[in-house]
């Protein structure tokens, strides 16, 4: 038999390779600028595109599908390739996939400043966009198995395992959160509402985590740090067993995001017990990483790129244990909705994904340019300062985290919360957040190196857009080993595997999500809970848009320091008609669902306009344009039939007569408004998100008997 | 801290415990099967990264 001669496509590699570098800086900038908006409300820039509700989104969003995506991608398509020993399927399928992507994110930088959001985290992209990501992923798929097909190399490495993996799962996690209702052509409600929208979000959102920012991760760890380290990696068997381990139990951790919540016990339960279980699969990556390294530290003295790695590595080993920490029931109520989130993230983000990729971008670039990198001693300042800006975006954020979160629960030996004004602890907290700002900094300075550093690598070097390799094609009549181990003959056949992982991920997936979504005795109702007025749900819409859920929360824990703090705790049956849920995760500023009621009309108004007026110090952007911008009522019945074939008990033909009962609400409201002296017309904005707060939580405040 | 995970799901420890069992024979069976694992395939499988560009290739044609 004759060795085949063909050509690695590097040219895709490269494309997705100077994607990630554009957008890590965009999405870096756009964290920056949020991170400042946080304890310099002018940064907001006073108008409502870039208030920060509403490009904390657009940050989330370009870190993670266009930073970390584009990386992904650059890194599947070299390795895979190699692996397999097979040009990409298709080029042609390869542009469309890269295209497509960007546009995607294109979309989401038009998008999401104009308040065109589903509210869901990681997930705001409307419908349109939502088909569009899977069309382009089955693009990828396609493409991905294509090239498996075709494959000169009998057996997968791990690395392909955890690719497939990454590639059925999401696809799975996107299309299970993305059940929407459409009303317009960039309008649309979640079919599920309060407690079960919440488990399906946190269970993507969770996942997202998982298999976004982490298994393709790890397939590229797998390939990249042996051939940077110039030896195997540690341990096979260990990589097949955590493996396993890691895409069985990741599925079922979703439910600590949602602890003390109205969440069933059960399920909460549930998701701390294989939260605490994913510290082994996590640390058997991170172990096999590091070990890889065994008899090569004195390389790792000398080469800035292993450098980056063993840092990554120490970040996910660190940030993997932090998690289950954090779902510990006790540390979650002091942790949750304060900053210490915020770090953990950014030590995952920052430190693994973001070290993993400026890695095996200062490997790959001069590999496929056919030259050394411009600089070693620029990239090793990288690694320092961005190391530096780790550490210092880090470190202020617990410090952070852990003073706010012990404030809000501090009780004065009366009994009395000793810091009933939760703006207090807001003040408190500012010159971490602005330390925070320069670790960013730092590290974004690290980025802007390594992007001049590369383009100047670029520059020296040419590409070799089409790399001659020959290797032997497969044999057509393949004999079975004699041994017959499982694994090897898994590892020969793509389909199979895939069936496999999509089993694995669905058993967790139905055994957490089912019961909660089909039994209704899981979420009682409450009879003294009603739809939402017309005005109301025009206002909950506003709310939506400008993003409030990013800093305010609308779920009460069953705590004292809560209930003394907002009032009632929350119950399932209280989100019965929310579509979507908005409990938030983030506690920016104080607790809202019990908001209705609290404070009057005008103070609302005089707040929306400039939060400074009311309460000194705050760090709430102003909402002046809801003053001047006329509410659209003309989707009214539109958002009226949606709701109820949602489920929503509007009575038939309400939707007729809904305007007119939305106008007299507004009415009422000026006119409750003119008693104050403010001169405003019905038709406004403001007028709904009034009515909206003002609803918030009264339900239960009239009547607290549950039917069930 | 255990205390919290028994009180929490009464009425549902089956969601509990069927979903630990079944992690527990899925992680067991995986543990066997990959002692049954023979060396070479492992070495070989192991190696794989090291030996995809073109001058590998090369040099394990002449060998």
């Amino acid at each position: 038999m004759q060795p085949e001669k063909f050509y690695y496509d590097n040219k895709i590699v490269r494309n997705f390779g100077i994607a990630t570098i554009v957008w890590g800086i965009i999405g870096m900038l756009v964290g920056l600028l949020v991170a400042i908006q946080l304890y310099k409300p002018a940064m907001n820039m006073g108008n409502q595109y870039t208030t920060f509700g509403r490009i904390r989104p657009l940050h989330t969003n370009a870190v993670i599908f266009a930073f970390v995506g584009n990386a992904i991608f650059m890194g599947v398509y070299y390795s895979l390739q190699r692996l397999l020993k097979a040009r990409m399927f298709s080029d042609v399928l390869s542009k469309i996939h890269f295209w497509g992507w960007q546009l995607i994110i294109i979309s989401a930088v038009i998008t999401l400043p104009l308040g065109i959001t589903t509210s869901h985290e990681y997930a705001e992209l409307e419908w349109p966009i939502d088909i569009a990501i899977t069309l382009i992923w089955v693009v990828f798929g396609i493409n991905m198995f294509g090239t498996i097909f075709k494959r000169r190399e009998r057996h997968l490495y791990v690395a392909i395992w955890f690719y497939i993996a990454t590639f059925v799962t999401v696809a799975v996690l996107h299309i299970v959160n993305s059940f929407e209702l459409p009303i317009s052509f960039l309008k649309s409600y979640y079919l599920f509402a309060g407690v079960q929208d919440a488990l399906v979000q946190w269970w993507y959102g969770h996942n997202a985590v998982a298999f976004f920012l982490t298994t393709p991760y790890l397939g590229m760890m797998y390939y990249f740090l042996p051939k940077m380290a110039n030896r195997p990696i540690y341990s096979y068997k260990l990589s097949i067993l955590h493996f396993w381990a890691l895409i069985f139990i990741y599925i079922w951790a979703g439910p600590h995001h949602l602890l003390y919540t109205t969440l069933p016990g059960w399920a909460q339960s549930l998701g701390v017990v294989f939260s605490i279980m994913l510290i082994a699969p996590s640390w058997g990556g991170m172990i096999n990483g590091l070990l890889t390294l065994r008899g090569a530290w004195d390389k790792v003295r000398d080469d800035v790129i292993l450098k980056f790695m063993v840092v990554g590595l120490t970040a996910y080993g660190m940030a993997t244990f932090e998690g289950p920490m954090l779902s510990l029931k006790q540390v979650n109520a002091i942790g949750h909705f304060t900053d210490w989130i915020i770090a953990h993230v950014h030590v995952g983000a920052l430190g693994w994904n973001g070290f993993l990729t400026f890695a095996i971008l200062y490997w790959l670039i001069p590999r496929i340019y056919r030259t050394e990198l411009y600089s070693k001693k620029l990239a090793s300042w990288h690694f320092w300062i961005g190391t530096l800006g780790i550490l210092f975006y880090a470190i202020p954020m617990y410090w952070s985290g852990f003073t706010q979160g012990l404030m809000l629960k501090e009780f004065t030996q009366e009994g009395m919360l000793k810091y009933p004004n939760f703006l207090e602890t807001t003040m408190r907290i500012i010159p971490m957040h602005v330390m925070r700002s320069i670790g960013g900094t730092l590290y974004l300075g690290g980025v802007i190196m390594m992007a001049y550093n590369l383009a100047k690598t670029m520059l020296k070097g040419s590409l070799v857009a089409n790399e001659a390799a020959e290797a032997m094609p497969l044999a057509p009549n393949y004999t079975k080993a004699q041994d017959g181990f499982w694994h090897r003959t898994l590892e020969r056949r793509p389909i199979q595997m895939l069936v496999l992982s999509l089993v694995v991920i669905l058993i967790g997936t139905f055994v957490e999500l089912m019961p909660t979504l089909t039994i209704s005795s899981n979420i009682p109702t409450i009879a003294s809970v009603k739809p939402y007025t017309p005005l109301e749900l025009q206002g909950r819409d506003i709310y939506i848009r400008e993003g409030c859920v990013g800093c305010h929360s609308q779920t009460v824990r069953p705590f004292r320091s809560e209930t003394e703090r907002y009032g009632e705790y929350s119950k399932a049956g209280e989100f019965v008609y929310d579509h979507p849920f908005l409990w938030g995760s983030k506690r920016t500023g104080p607790d809202l669902q019990r908001e209705g009621g609290k404070y009057g009309n005008a103070w609302h108004y005089n707040h929306l306009m400039d939060p400074r007026l009311m309460s000194p110090g705050s760090i709430m952007p102003n909402y002046d344009w809801l003053i001047t911008q006329k509410l659209d009522t003309s989707n009214t019945a539109d958002k009226i039939n949606a709701m109820r074939k949602l489920g929503v008990p509007y009575a038939p033909g309400y939707e007729k007569v809904a305007n007119r009962d939305l106008n007299k609400q507004a009415q009422d409201i000026a006119d409750n408004l003119a008693k104050d002296h403010i001169k405003v017309n019905s038709n406004k904005e403001i007028i709904a998100i009034i009515a909206y707060l003002q609803r918030l939580g009264t339900d239960i405040k009239a009547n607290k008997t549950a039917s069930n | 801290m255990f205390k919290q995970f028994t009180e929490n799901i009464s009425g549902n420890q089956f969601y509990l415990l069927f979903s630990l069992s079944l992690f527990l024979v899925f992680f067991i069976v995986v543990t066997i099967l990959l002692f049954k694992m023979k060396k070479d395939h492992v070495d070989s499988m192991s190696d794989m990264p090291l030996h995809d560009s073109l001058n590998d290739t090369l040099k394990s044609l002449q060998s």
